[in-house]
């Protein structure tokens, strides 16, 4: 039993808990929970808690014993929530088989090995999430339509308005749970919020998220709201993404900080962006793994002439330019270690085990093959015209799921990161989800269709 | 010393006396003066140093420095002894005294006055503290270097020096033990400590802003130093009160690597020794000095079991001793603790491994073998092993916290957790090296522990040892007897004390208990300790001389079943033909006497059920394990002939005649698994094996058939037909695995004149006569002959005449068995007929201009539905060896189509083996080669993992297993580490996705 353990054990008895969930993910991004009772956490510390995997998606088919679910006690947080009175905690946990070999279906596990393989190479691994995601009135309804909690446009602070407190309390309740946050306003859409999270290390970002989704959940149903994280809930207003700022550090140097270089880019971070760059259509399926997600990368330029869409479409890197796919952003003088760059694909929903894991592999593979970065878009992408575009050799990322998934399968970066088991898998269930969507007629065919045709 | 009247002149009798050149040294001692020549007592003395020459070199030098000094001696002959048997030890120490020649005070003997304490001047506080047994103090080393002196550093030096001096004296006149000599050692580095602590004070600023401790690692903080190493340390350090921590920190920084220094540069008195603090938390790349808490914070969240290990031995030995001991308490609890801790078995068990392997290493070319210290069973083994009983022990038992290795293993010793022959014998093997690695040492205070080849410098040694008649043999035999008795060390530590925890001993002796015992078990890897320490109990019960042997067998075997995948399985298959076997005179003898076959014979056990099972039958063939050539592959021609000669010498028995061949066939499919297993042949080899193995056994039980068939023929006349038995499928390709069946077709041709029905009746009977023989029950693993493939499948005759294969395939075939022939090889029988059946077949499989497209339509489709329907209900696709994504059938496939294209016009490509058919298709441009280097290596894949699958279970399987602890041991068997069960199958799903990836381009050509 390791000091940490015996904190956890301790803080039971303190605070009189009563309940820890034990949370992991599935592949798809869903959080999971194992409730135990305070008696069995010792077992689960040294032995792991037994469930049975068959029931999760993802862990499903391969096994036909137990799997074993062991706490993570760095993770211990008391659980804030008034439903979880009295007392509740959680622990993210590491999903083991009984040999101890680490599950390879566990998502958790596939991005601690893709940290593992940075450190290898001398580097950690920081992120910096802008989450962005939606307020509804009331809980979401078969055939009902989403309606916003106000009408407020970016950065609105409207007099008592229910986002305002939402996001104060919110806020409080993250940060009782130990995760920081950086800034908060209300974003370019009625009822959408945003919520930026401190820089950390890639895994506590991650399990930061997770923990992120659910709280935004709780809250708002604590004052009678629907918080959503669907990437594009509007045909008319834009969707939510998840800007995610990163940099690699060498012990307590900033990597991507080069001084006098363009933009105080090093050569590792010019690197990091052309494997960014590089290999951004094979991880689209990850990184926007919905089919709801494409109307997020795709329905914003067209729809709002003039004001272009928030999404990046197109992969290609500029200084503060919002239509680039990668984003360099401006370099605050004598703060080095500041230098980072922001990936702008990325939706709040996504799993962001896997995703971290995968940019990260593409921006190590872009070091290790010294790939070099492309020449700067300057121009508003959406503004060029396709041939313009093409001209200047700017590809389009993947335009629907369908698309997203036929590139990701020829990629060995990405099963390699993501290992053979969750490839497969994800694969598989993404294609049983295009198949579905596919034989669906939408509203739009009967608008369009029923009185013409 | 006579030096008898034999020798006529001064240099003779010399060198009788032990000098190496006597005209040298006559001339030497003429240099001393004219006193010296004729005194006999400093002859005497010379002559019982070490090395004589040396020390007479090193008195003439002393004396040509200091003339007065030859009276001096003169007239106080204990002290000259002293001086001379340094001397001859130690040309290092000689130059010392030859540069400060005041310091021969120091030498003085037991009751001699204190030393002249005229070290570099340093103000008269010397006085190497008491006199006689009494272990001196250091503590007035630190006085004497802080007075203020102009070049601290050069005084620290001599001062340092003429202390060692002073222990060296007791040490080589036998007046300290060598517990006390160590001790000594770490005490005087401990004042040098803190002396460098006094200067680097002086020297730093704000050097009161910090309480600075030095922690002693290693053999410092054991109190069992050499002569010369490394010391290790780690800086503790807590701000003063109300002093900022940070800038105490960068302090104590500066102090720390003012220490170092101090100790470590090279001044014109040369240097002390290198300080390294490597050890601390994180290593080279940690802050070099850190707080308590930080240190804590550190141990609690991140440290290692080698770093537990290493604190073990820490303690305070310089600057702030309350802090110090502060440090030492708290990390004391954590230490004992470890074995509780997260991956302590893991950890344990690499680290034993690591020592078994080091202490195994047969001795090598060049220096290794002549390494006291890191050399196989050289002292790091000995004091490894005993620290990591400590660690699994400990925590139970605090009797057996000890810091240094010979108390600790004394502890080990009346704990019962070592036996107490054993640790006698290893605590003289460890004292020997130790004391040979001081003698090494002391020569020219360097660093070393690699023992010389030449003759004078072995003679220096032996006779520092006091062997004086045959120095350089008596100490080459005594040091091989030492370091033989170290090298089974692991044996004796760890495995043997099981067996006296299940021995009826005296209860007055000490023994391990048994849930000491279990415990043991299990942090070697046994999964159910109960029950391995039954099986102990049972092997080495009694007083029958068997359960002697396997008293001094089992301790290695333990060790060797807890490398293997499952140790458990092995100790119990183990146990399971020791039972068998056990009265049976050479069983024993041969595992005790050759190792080499005990040892393989416990990773067999250990690996899987296959042989474990093969063995049980014919527990006899254990004598096949004892060297690689037994297990080389035997020659097909010497099996037939082999069986052949079994198959005559039973005549009309065609049941034991088969029985033979089939005791034949177990014996070579166990020599077979083997050598897979030992790694001695590759999957490609084994199938080859395999499959001639199967047909070697076929001829004979065609033999075997025909000879019965032949006895029940009216008159014993010959039999009217001719026969020959074709190899189709796995068989045919020359690819069976251990579980295959024989896939084969029966034809016959009637002789000329013989009756048609009559010719039948007898083919018929000698193809069911020869499947019954192979399927018999017996203990020999069956045989099962499979005709399914045959025309018109089991609703066809199962013997056909050429002239019918003619026909059916004239009329009926089908592209699916043009394919199936493919695989068609003559295996058995009439080979003229064989070769005519395979003539026959050549323009099916091999169709001029190709097969037509419509056949590759079907084909495809074909194998399409296969993979739709034919897997098992349930089987996950991508984990079927033979039918799943990127398995046999997609490479086999691939390859057939490529055959079926262009066989006939690339003869190349005309063989029944996959692999071969690939290469023969990438040399002639059919295949890129990178795609052949897919299939390949799926397909290889593949069949390994259905070989290693029945290895291990002893049934066939085609799916890579489901269950946890069986993918496990098959990842095992393949060479995985036991944690990587989940890496072999991301291995087979990432090759398999890739193969599948080119079969959809090339077989399907999406």
């Amino acid at each position: 039993m390791d000091r940490q353990q015996e904190f956890v054990l301790r803080t039971l008895e303190e605070r009189d808990i009563r309940f820890i969930r034990l949370w992991f993910t599935d592949v798809l991004g869903f959080l999971k929970s194992v409730a135990i009772a305070p008696a069995e956490l010792e077992g689960a510390f040294s032995e792991g808690i037994g469930f049975d995997g068959s029931a999760v998606e993802g862990f499903s088919r391969v096994y036909e014993s137990d799997m074993l679910a062991k706490p993570d006690p760095s993770t211990f947080q008391i659980l804030p929530w008034r439903s979880e009175n009295p007392g509740a905690a959680r622990m993210f946990c590491d999903i083991l088989l009984p040999n101890g070999s680490p599950s390879h279906a566990d998502p958790r596990w596939v991005l601690k090995r893709a940290l593992a393989k940075a450190a290898d190479m001398g580097f950690t691994f920081y992120t910096h999430p802008e989450i962005e995601f939606f307020l509804l009135r009331g809980r979401p309804e078969k055939g009902g339509l989403p309606e916003p909690i106000d009408d407020g446009g970016y950065f609105d602070h409207t007099p008592h308005s229910a986002g305002h407190d939402f996001r104060r309390q919110a806020i409080m309740m993250l940060e009782s749970m130990g995760i920081s946050v950086e800034y908060s306003h209300h974003e370019g859409a009625p009822g959408q919020q945003e919520i930026d999270l401190r820089y950390a290390d890639a895994l506590t970002t991650a399990d930061n998220i997770m923990t992120f989704r659910l709280v935004m959940k709780e809250v708002a149903l604590e004052q009678g709201i629907w918080a959503s994280f669907m990437p594009k809930p509007f045909t008319r207003y834009p969707g939510s993404g998840m800007h995610t700022h990163m940099s690699l550090f060498e012990g307590d140097r900033n990597a991507f900080h080069e001084a006098g270089a363009a933009y105080q880019l090093s050569k590792t971070a010019r690197s990091f962006i052309a494997g960014l760059l590089r290999h951004a259509a094979e991880i689209t399926a990850v990184c926007n793994q919905w089919i709801n997600s494409y109307k997020r990368l795709w329905g914003g330029a067209e729809a709002i002439a003039g004001a272009g869409g928030e999404a990046p479409s197109y992969i290609c890197w500029g200084h503060n330019n919002r239509s680039a796919l990668v984003r360099v952003p401006m370099y605050k003088p004598h703060k080095g270690a500041s230098t980072r760059v922001e990936f702008r694909s990325l939706d709040s929903s996504c799993n962001p085990y896997l995703a971290f894991a995968l940019i990260l592999a593409a921006g190590l593979k872009g070091i290790e093959e010294g790939y070099e970065m492309p020449p700067e878009a300057e121009d508003d992408v959406w503004a060029l015209t396709s041939r313009e575009r093409r001209a200047l050799g700017i590809q389009p990322l993947p335009q629907s799921l369908d698309e997203a998934i036929s590139t990701m399968e020829h990629s060995e970066m990405v099963a390699e990161t993501l290992g053979e088991h969750v490839f497969d898998y994800f694969l598989r269930n993404k294609r049983a989800e295009w198949r579905e969507y596919r034989r669906r007629v939408t509203q739009f065919e009967l608008d369009r269709y029923l009185p013409v045709l | 010393m006579g030096a008898g009247p034999r020798f006529r002149t001064t240099a003779g009798r010399l060198a009788a006396l032990g000098f190496a050149d006597g005209a040298r040294a006559e001339r030497l001692l003429r240099g001393l003066g004219p006193e010296a020549a004729d005194d006999l007592e400093l002859l005497d003395d010379l002559a019982t140093a070490a090395d004589p020459d040396l020390a007479l070199t090193s008195l003439s030098r002393l004396t040509d420095r200091e003339p007065g000094i030859s009276a001096a001696l003169r007239a106080d002959p204990g002290l000259r002894r002293r001086l001379l048997r340094v001397f001859g030890l130690s040309a290092a120490l000689a130059e010392h005294v030859v540069r400060h020649p005041a310091d021969v005070g120091r030498l003085g003997g037991p009751g001699s006055p204190g030393s002249p304490g005229s070290a570099g001047g340093a103000g008269g506080a010397g006085g190497a503290g008491g006199a006689g047994s009494t272990a001196p103090s250091y503590e007035e080393l630190p006085r004497a270097v802080q007075a203020g002196h102009e070049h601290p550093l050069d005084v620290l030096r001599v001062a340092y020096r003429g202390r060692l001096l002073r222990l060296a004296a007791r040490d080589v006149m036998g007046e300290a033990s060598l517990i006390e000599v160590t001790a000594g050692l770490a005490d005087l580095a401990a004042a040098a400590l803190e002396a460098a602590l006094a200067i680097a004070r002086a020297e730093t600023e704000d050097a009161g802003d910090v309480r600075l401790a030095v922690i002693g690692m290693g053999k410092c903080g054991a109190r069992e130093l050499n002569y010369i190493s490394d010391v290790d340390v780690i800086f503790v350090a807590e701000p003063a009160e109300g002093v900022e921590e940070t800038h105490a920190l960068r302090v104590a920084t500066r102090l720390a690597q003012a220490v170092m220094w101090a100790c470590s540069a090279s001044t014109a008195e040369g240097s002390l020794w290198e300080v390294d603090a490597g050890l601390r938390p994180e290593g080279k790349i940690g802050p070099l000095v850190r707080t308590l808490d930080s240190h804590l914070a550190y141990y609690r969240r991140w440290a290692k079991t080698w770093e537990f290990q290493a604190l073990l031995k820490a303690r305070p030995v310089a600057g702030d001793l309350e802090l110090g001991h502060a440090y030492v308490a708290a990390v004391g609890e954590l230490v004992w603790q470890a074995s509780a801790r997260d991956g302590f078995v893991e950890d344990v068990q690499a680290m034993r491994r690591r020592v078994e392997a080091h202490a195994r290493t047969n001795a090598r070319a060049g220096e290794a073998d002549r390494q006291i210290k890191l050399g196989p069973g050289g002292l790091r083994d000995i004091e490894f092993a005993v620290q990591l009983l400590q660690l699994v022990h400990g925590r139970t038992d605090p009797r057996l916290r000890r810091r240094a290795t010979l108390p600790a293993l004394a502890a080990l010793s009346e704990g019962g957790y070592v036996a107490r022959d054993d640790a006698k014998a290893l605590a003289e093997a460890y004292t020997f090296l130790r004391r040979v690695e001081h003698l090494l040492q002391l020569h020219r205070l360097r660093r070393t522990h690699v023992v010389p080849d030449d003759e004078a410098d072995l003679r220096r040694l032996g006779r520092g040892l006091g062997m004086t008649a045959d120095p350089a043999g008596e100490f080459t035999e005594t040091w091989k007897r030492h370091a033989r008795q170290a090298r089974r060390l692991h044996e004796k530590l760890f495995y043997r004390p099981l067996l006296q925890a299940v021995a009826r001993l005296p209860e007055t002796q000490a023994r391990l208990s048994p849930e000491a015992a279990a415990a043991r078990l299990e942090a070697l890897g046994y999964a159910d300790p109960e029950g391995a320490l039954r099986h102990i109990a049972a092997l080495t019960g009694g007083v029958s001389r068997r359960a002697a042997i396997q008293r001094t067998l089992l301790p290695v075997m333990l060790g060797w079943f807890a490398d293997a995948p499952d140790p458990d399985a092995g100790l119990l298959g183990f146990r399971q033909i020791s039972d068998k076997l056990g009265s049976t005179p050479w069983y024993l003898r041969l595992l005790r006497d050759e190792t080499a076959v005990a040892e393989r014979l416990a990773h067999l056990l250990g690996t899987g059920r296959y042989v474990t099972g093969l063995l049980l039958h014919a527990p006899e063939a254990v004598a096949m394990l004892g060297s690689p050539a037994e297990l080389a592959v035997r020659p097909a021609a010497a099996l037939a002939a082999e069986a052949a000669a079994a198959v005559g010498r039973h005549g009309a028995h065609a049941e034991s005649a088969v029985a033979a061949v089939r005791a034949l066939r177990r014996r070579e499919l166990l020599r077979t698994a083997c050598a897979d297993l030992s790694g001695l042949i590759d999957v490609e080899e084994v199938g080859r094996v395999l499959s001639s193995l199967a047909d070697v056994t076929i001829q004979a039980a065609l033999d075997a058939a025909l000879n019965a068939v032949r006895d029940k023929m009216p008159g014993g006349a010959d039999l009217p037909t001719r026969i020959a038995v074709i190899a189709m499928g796995r068989l045919g390709g020359m690819e069976c695995s251990y579980g295959s069946d024989a896939d084969v077709m029966f034809v016959h041709e009637p002789r000329p004149g013989a009756s048609e029905r009559e010719a039948a009746q007898a083919a018929h009977a000698v193809a069911e006569e020869l499947r019954r023989l192979l399927a018999l029950p017996a203990p020999d693993p069956p045989l099962h002959v499979d005709a399914d493939l045959r025309p018109e499948g089991r609703q066809g005759p199962l013997v056909r005449t050429l002239a019918s294969y003619r026909a059916y395939y004239s009329r009926w075939s089908s592209h699916w068995e043009a394919q199936a022939l493919l695989r068609a090889r003559f295996c058995a029988g009439d080979d003229v007929l064989g070769r005519d059946f395979v003539g026959l077949v050549d323009p099916l499989r091999f169709p001029v201009g190709g097969v037509s497209p419509e056949a590759v339509r079907e084909i495809r489709k074909l194998k399409a539905r296969m993979e739709a329907e034919r897997l098992p209900r349930g089987a996950d696709p991508a984990l079927h060896t033979k039918l799943g994504r990127g398995g046999l059938a997609d490479v086999e496939w691939t390859a057939q189509l490529i055959q079926l294209r262009h066989a006939a016009a690339v003869p190349e490509l005309r063989t029944t083996r996959t692999l071969e058919a690939l290469r023969a298709a990438v040399r002639e441009g059919l295949l890129d080669p990178a795609d052949e280097a897919e299939l390949a290596r799926a397909w290889r894949l593949a069949s390994r993992i259905r070989d290693a699958i029945m290895l291990v279970r002893g049934r066939a399987g085609d799916g890579v297993p489901t269950l946890v602890k069986e993918r496990t041991l098959v990842a095992r068997a393949l060479g995985y580490p036991p944690d990587g069960s989940e890496d072999f199958v991301d291995d087979y799903r990432r090759v398999t996705r890739r193969a599948r990836a080119v079969v959809e381009r090339v077989f399907y050509e999406d």
